[in-house]
């Protein structure tokens, strides 16, 4: 039993290894992850997918502790202790969830600086999940 | 349409045009043009036409009815519609409330804890209620865990001898519940029944605590938020950091949320963990996602309630002490909280309580109590802003007060809450309607737990981080 299925994961590696965004034609805004519809302007499909940067800043972040971690992720909070997830607002506009990886806890905060690199996620399924996951800038 | 309708009819010069069809409603702006087409008999919904045409009507219509059409545009007359009357919609009471005991109960499984609640509803009803007369069933439900997903609400009714009526499992994550309570009042509302069951039951102590955590982390963006290794704790985590960094809101303030909870919960026999904790014990208990920890989280919690709702009508029928419900509202959002404008507001919470607060005509200096979704002590803290208790930034500094506490001004989950008297997910929105039942009706079991003189309560229900709010206002 697994939350995020081989093709469920599978359909969004585009986002995952590239960051793959939505431009939106009618207002510039750029949509990550992508929507059927602009969340901006609520008006239009049309999109022209760029690769952002991967850069950005700590909008909020917490500490997952033993009690706080998914079963799929227990593993790696026993082997490495609590782990900081954050929701990192990027130099594009969009926001986006996603670990920081390779920072002491002490220095992580709001409003730190931090690029985008391509990490192992877990292994589930007998698959190593890749993606994104955030360090220090 | 009506957003899009409604920002052109406020820029824009409105014009009718009368057809043999009916009436058509034609905005003109000048480079689009948008177009309604109305049937002669046509509702409008609130907020097109009223703003800028209809000004001379009272601004308590929640619609706006064409009455009479003979062609003829200076001769077309429209009436407002307050509240359901004029749209033959019926007015909604409730008659009957009941609620298993929340907890641990490896005994009893969905059937057996729904029969509880049901029972103690059906004995509720002061002049007694003959349950032929139950014409349907609205039951919250998560899942269970899985062992019953499909055709649950049937199993449930049938278990308690309703084999043969329209019953529905209504699935809203943890506001389930809350939104069972909304389709029971919309069909009564409608005529399709005029006495109907809001139920609500969850199983959660049968699976292990891993399967757990696999099924119940799937309610909010699974593909992103799940995948960067969060549970609930964690999304709500996320919001509370950004507020105590955005407001100075103390970790102390979610802590507090908790002591209240725990000290009301100690004084309802229902309650899962019925005692109090010190304020102390809260603050040092262990992170879990800092910045919350164990006793800011509620727990996983077997339990069942109902409510009796029916056409207000024939609710003298069942009681002389009937409780209203005045308003109602609900709001979905955006499912990951990345995806949000605010991180530090519920917006579905804010939408909901609006539509609740505008169909009862009232703000909320005209609430007396509430049942608010403490999943965590954040979404309390949240709950007091985006209802409009306080000032968005100043949840911290309300509690602190002692404003909602039972003997505050603004008393909150005077039954202990989530935190306290459990979360059986499915459960929890009927469960709070019982609690301010009972409140309204002067009933609770322990009077050292009653708010004195209750009229008006709010209960708010709230499904993941936001994604979905039901709020309801109930009047005695």
């Amino acid at each position: 039993m697994a939350h995020v299925s081989i093709p469920m994961y599978w359909r969004t590696i585009p986002q995952r290894y590239k960051m793959i965004g939505q431009k939106c034609k009618k207002c510039g805004s750029v949509n990550f992850p992508p929507k059927g519809v602009c969340k901006y302007c609520n008006e239009s499909s049309d999109f022209e997918d760029i690769g952002l940067s991967g850069k950005g800043t700590v909008h909020t972040f917490v500490m997952i502790g033993a009690g706080g971690a998914p079963p799929e992720f227990v593993e790696q909070e026993k082997a490495g202790g609590s782990y900081p997830v954050a929701i990192v607002e990027l130099e594009e506009g969009p926001k986006v969830i996603g670990q920081i990886a390779d920072a002491d806890p002490k220095q992580v905060g709001i409003g730190m600086k931090v690029s985008t690199e391509l990490r192992k996620v877990y292994n589930e399924e007998g698959v190593i999940r890749y993606g994104f996951k955030f360090v220090p800038d | 349409m009506p957003n899009a309708l409604n920002r052109a009819i406020r820029r824009s010069i409105a014009l009718y045009e009368i057809g043999k069809a009916g009436v058509s409603l034609i905005c003109h702006q000048s480079e689009r043009s948008f177009r309604c087409t109305l049937g002669a008999d046509a509702l409008v919904p609130n907020g097109y036409i009223r703003e800028l045409l209809f000004r001379h009507l009272s601004a308590q219509a929640s619609t706006t009815r064409v009455v009479r059409d003979s062609g003829d545009e200076s001769a077309l007359e429209l009436a407002p519609v307050y509240g359901n009357e004029g749209m033959n919609m019926k007015k909604v009471a409730i008659v009957g409330a009941g609620q298993s005991r929340y907890g641990d109960f490896p005994e009893k499984g969905i059937k057996e804890l729904f029969f509880e609640a049901y029972k103690d509803m059906v004995e509720s009803v002061d002049k007694g209620m003959d349950p032929k007369r139950i014409g349907a069933a609205y039951v919250g439900n998560l899942g269970s865990g899985g062992f019953q997903l499909g055709n649950m609400s049937a199993l449930v009714s049938e278990f308690v001898g309703l084999p043969y009526i329209h019953t529905v499992r209504v699935e809203n994550a943890c506001a389930s519940g809350g939104y069972a309570i909304i389709s029971a009042i919309m069909d009564v509302m409608s005529g399709a029944h005029d006495v109907v069951i809001a139920g609500g039951v969850e199983k959660m102590t049968d699976v292990s605590g891993t399967k757990q955590k696999y099924w119940l982390g799937v309610s909010g963006d699974t593909e992103f938020e799940r995948l960067a290794g969060t549970t609930f704790a964690g999304l709500y985590a996320l919001i509370a950091h950004r507020h105590m960094h955005q407001f100075g809101t103390k970790r102390e303030h979610l802590s507090m949320v908790a002591v209240k909870n725990h000290k009301n919960g100690a004084q309802n026999p229902k309650a899962q963990f019925q005692r109090e904790i010190t304020l102390d014990k809260a603050i040092k208990s262990p992170p879990v996602a800092y910045p919350l920890n164990l006793f800011d989280c509620c727990s996983t919690t077997d339990g069942a309630s109902s409510v009796l709702v029916c056409d207000a009508e024939i609710a003298k029928e069942f009681t002389d002490t009937p409780v209203f419900v005045a308003g109602f509202g609900t709001s979905s959002d955006y499912l990951a909280i990345h995806d949000r404008p605010e991180t530090v507001t519920l917006e579905g919470t804010k939408r909901a309580s609006k539509k609740a607060y505008d169909m009862a005509g009232l703000g909320p200096g005209g609430i007396d109590l509430a049942e608010v979704h403490d999943c965590f002590t954040i979404a309390e803290l949240l709950a007091y802003e985006d209802l409009g208790f306080c000032e968005k930034g100043k949840a911290g500094q309300f509690i602190e007060d002692g404003r909602s506490q039972i003997d505050g001004d603004m008393p909150v989950n005077a039954s202990g809450g989530l935190k306290s008297k459990g979360h059986p997910i499915g459960s929890t929105g009927t469960g709070q309607a019982y609690e301010m039942f009972n409140q309204l009706r002067g009933t609770v079991q322990k009077p050292t737990r009653q708010v004195k003189g209750a009229e008006t309560g709010l209960v708010h229900n709230v499904g993941g981080s936001g994604g979905t709010v039901a709020v309801s206002i109930l009047r005695r």
